[in-house]
């Protein structure tokens, strides 16, 4: 089991490495650049060269790409170009927020969808089952731009209710950040839960076909020990690797969700430094976001082992 | 003799499309005390069926009793009772163990929890008298490291020990009836030997009776004192095993005795022409009547009546209802 975490780990560089060249090419690839973005149309060439030199942009672009690897790979993610702070700085300060967001927004769903899918699959085939496969295709179909817009304009619109535009931290005053959290939450969540709850219904009702359920019904159990005791903890694996996929749709949908609800998190943060061509910062931020991405899926596969005993890591 | 369980006219049928379909028709079976009952028949005859409905966990829907009594223990009617009463019965006074031992048990959890979970359900024992009454029930089944193999998963076990734990789930609250549906099916042929052994010592000890449900005529002539045969839903004939061994009645019966393996024989194996009507086209005479050597045309008309062909000896076939006739 350590071994094979140890093994995981090692596998990372490959993947963040990978991950490193390509956004590092994706943004030399964009049209326009940091340097036109700060000068305007009208600079000098000489005004120009001269920035580019204070960045290193007039350096090939290998010389580029490896001045600012070998500094992340000691944890110097440099400095924004515009300004000028330390951009690890900004990602741990920003990531607070969006990890509040992503975890809520799970979290929100999983309570929801679990339930749900687990109901639909005792009452398959009726008016309930039915109304919860809706829910949970509409969860999966409806863009969460499209929701958090329609549920911006219905609460205001019909309810007079605006969230709190002016962000507080968790820490600040607790109330009022749910207060601000809870519907970029809901919006996020929503597709999550339309997953989960396909996921739980059909993996819920594969395990209650199976022999040992009417084992555990011959035993003497009650329909909520064989639902919950058994048939949940059976259909967990398919769930949480469902999960695992979602979480990364999750940090992807920040990006929007922060913008519509304009939450300063680190989705905020790359927006706004792609728009300014703000090169250390998008690198920075989209490789820190890979890295929590990969390492969530590393817990999912150890946690597998963990719920099922079949499952072993050498 | 006291009856620990007697099934009267028992019809089961299955919801398929809108139309309902009979699958099981008129069972009459009475168990007795410590008595080992074989019910045997080919697949999709209905004798699992009979053994769920017992137990309460037919597959509602589609399936469902639509007539018949099963009482257990001469006054308990086990059709009329709820969920409740009958979550108590199973497991306590009623237990089964199934075909397959590689997929009855849950997989997740050790051979412990799943004994233990038995215990919790029926009993009040502290947790420390319950651990006691795993390790004696595991010793009990034949199972050498009794500690050690508490803690195992089911996946480390082999298929006989797998089967040997669900013997013990079954036996672990001492109950009265134990169904034992195909317990020997997914075996090889020298642990087939040892799980019966092990059933019929276990039913000593215990007192219990056991309903055996096979389709291998060998296990009922090994196990059982009495035995009803099954086809298509039907008891075609019931009899003592020494009886329906020595003198089958039914054209069935007889099919069946001729399509066994025996140690000297050099020709081709019998085995009865046709197969078993689809639910949706069950004859409305006699259900074997396709596939009989001695059909007469009233078979295919008529349901033959159950007739005492000899005594304690009962057959469902037209054949001696017509000697009867013509006797007198």
């Amino acid at each position: 089991m350590i071994a094979y975490t140890i093994r995981r780990l090692l596998m990372l560089i490959p993947v963040l490495f990978g991950i490193s060249v390509f956004i590092f090419l994706i943004m030399k690839m964009i049209p326009g650049d940091v340097v036109s973005t700060m000068l305007g149309t009208e600079a000098t060439d000489e005004s120009r060269s001269q920035l580019e030199k204070q960045f290193g942009l007039n350096l090939p672009i290998y010389q580029q790409y490896y001045n600012w690897i070998s500094g992340v790979l000691v944890g110097d993610f440099g400095v924004s170009l515009r300004t000028g702070k330390p951009v690890l700085g900004d990602i741990l300060n920003r990531f607070t927020l969006t990890l509040e967001l992503t975890l809520l927004s799970a979290f929100l769903s999983w309570i929801i969808a679990i339930p749900l899918g687990i109901i639909a699959a005792i009452k398959r085939n009726t008016s309930t089952d039915f109304g919860v496969r809706i829910i949970s295709l509409l969860g999966v179909s409806v863009p969460n731009f499209a929701l958090a817009t329609l549920l911006l304009l219905i609460l205001s619109v019909f309810f007079s209710y605006y969230p709190p535009s002016t962000y507080v931290s968790l820490v600040e005053d607790p109330v009022k950040n749910l207060q601000m959290m809870i519907l970029p939450s809901i919006v996020l969540g929503t597709a999550m839960a339309g997953a989960v709850m396909r996921m739980t219904r059909s993996t819920v009702l594969e395990v209650l076909r199976q022999d040992f359920i009417r084992t555990i019904r011959a035993k003497g159990a009650s329909e909520r020990v064989v639902i919950f005791n058994h048939a949940l903890k059976n259909a967990m694996i398919p769930i949480l690797t469902i999960i695992g996929m979602q979480i990364g749709v999750l940090l992807g949908g920040t990006v929007i969700i922060e913008q519509i609800f304009s939450l300063p998190g680190l989705g905020q943060l790359v927006l706004t430094a792609i728009n300014q061509r703000d090169y250390p910062v998008v690198q920075g931020a989209v490789l820190f976001i890979a890295f929590v991405f990969v390492m969530i899926n590393l817990i999912v596969d150890l946690l597998y082992s963990y719920l099922d005993p079949r499952i072993t890591y050498k | 003799m006291d009856n620990v369980l007697e099934i009267k006219n028992l019809h089961i049928d299955v919801k398929k499309d809108d139309s309902t379909y009979n699958v099981v028709k008129d069972v009459n079976v009475s168990i007795g005390k410590q008595q080992i009952y074989g019910i045997v028949g080919e697949s999709g005859s209905g004798k699992s069926l009979t053994a769920l409905s017992i137990m309460g966990l037919l597959a509602n829907p589609p399936l469902h009793v639509s007539k018949g009594s099963i009482q257990f223990e001469g006054d308990r009617e086990l059709l009329d009772m709820s969920f409740k009463e009958m979550k108590k019965i199973r497991g306590k006074e009623i237990s089964m163990i199934f075909q397959e031992p590689m997929t009855a048990l849950d997989p997740l959890f050790t051979i412990q929890d799943q004994l233990m979970e038995a215990l919790k359900f029926h009993t009040k024992l502290s947790k420390s008298e319950m651990k006691q009454a795993c390790i004696d029930i595991i010793e009990r089944v034949g199972i050498p490291r009794p500690k050690e193999v508490l803690k195992d998963y089911p996946h480390q076990l082999s298929g006989g020990m797998r089967q040997r734990v669900m013997i013990a789930i079954a036996m672990l609250c001492n109950p009265k009836l134990l169904l034992a549906d195909e317990p020997t099916t997914a075996l090889d042929v020298t642990i087939q030997a040892q799980i019966l052994d092990l059933m019929k010592e276990l039913r000593e000890d215990f007192e219990t009776s056991i309903l055996m449900i096979t389709h291998d005529l060998g296990v009922i002539a090994e196990t059982c004192q009495r035995v009803a045969v099954m086809y298509a839903g039907e008891v075609v004939e019931e009899s003592d095993v020494v009886s329906l061994f020595h003198s089958p009645k039914h054209p069935y019966t007889k099919g069946l005795l001729k399509s066994m393996v025996s140690g000297n024989r050099h020709d081709d194996l019998y085995s009865i022409p046709g197969k078993v009507p689809s639910v949706e086209q069950m004859p409305s005479g006699c259900r074997f009547a396709t596939r009989c050597p001695h059909v007469m045309d009233i078979c295919h008309t008529q349901t033959p009546p159950v007739q005492e062909v000899e005594a304690d000896h009962t057959c469902q076939c037209w054949l001696y209802q017509e000697e009867l006739v013509k006797n007198g």
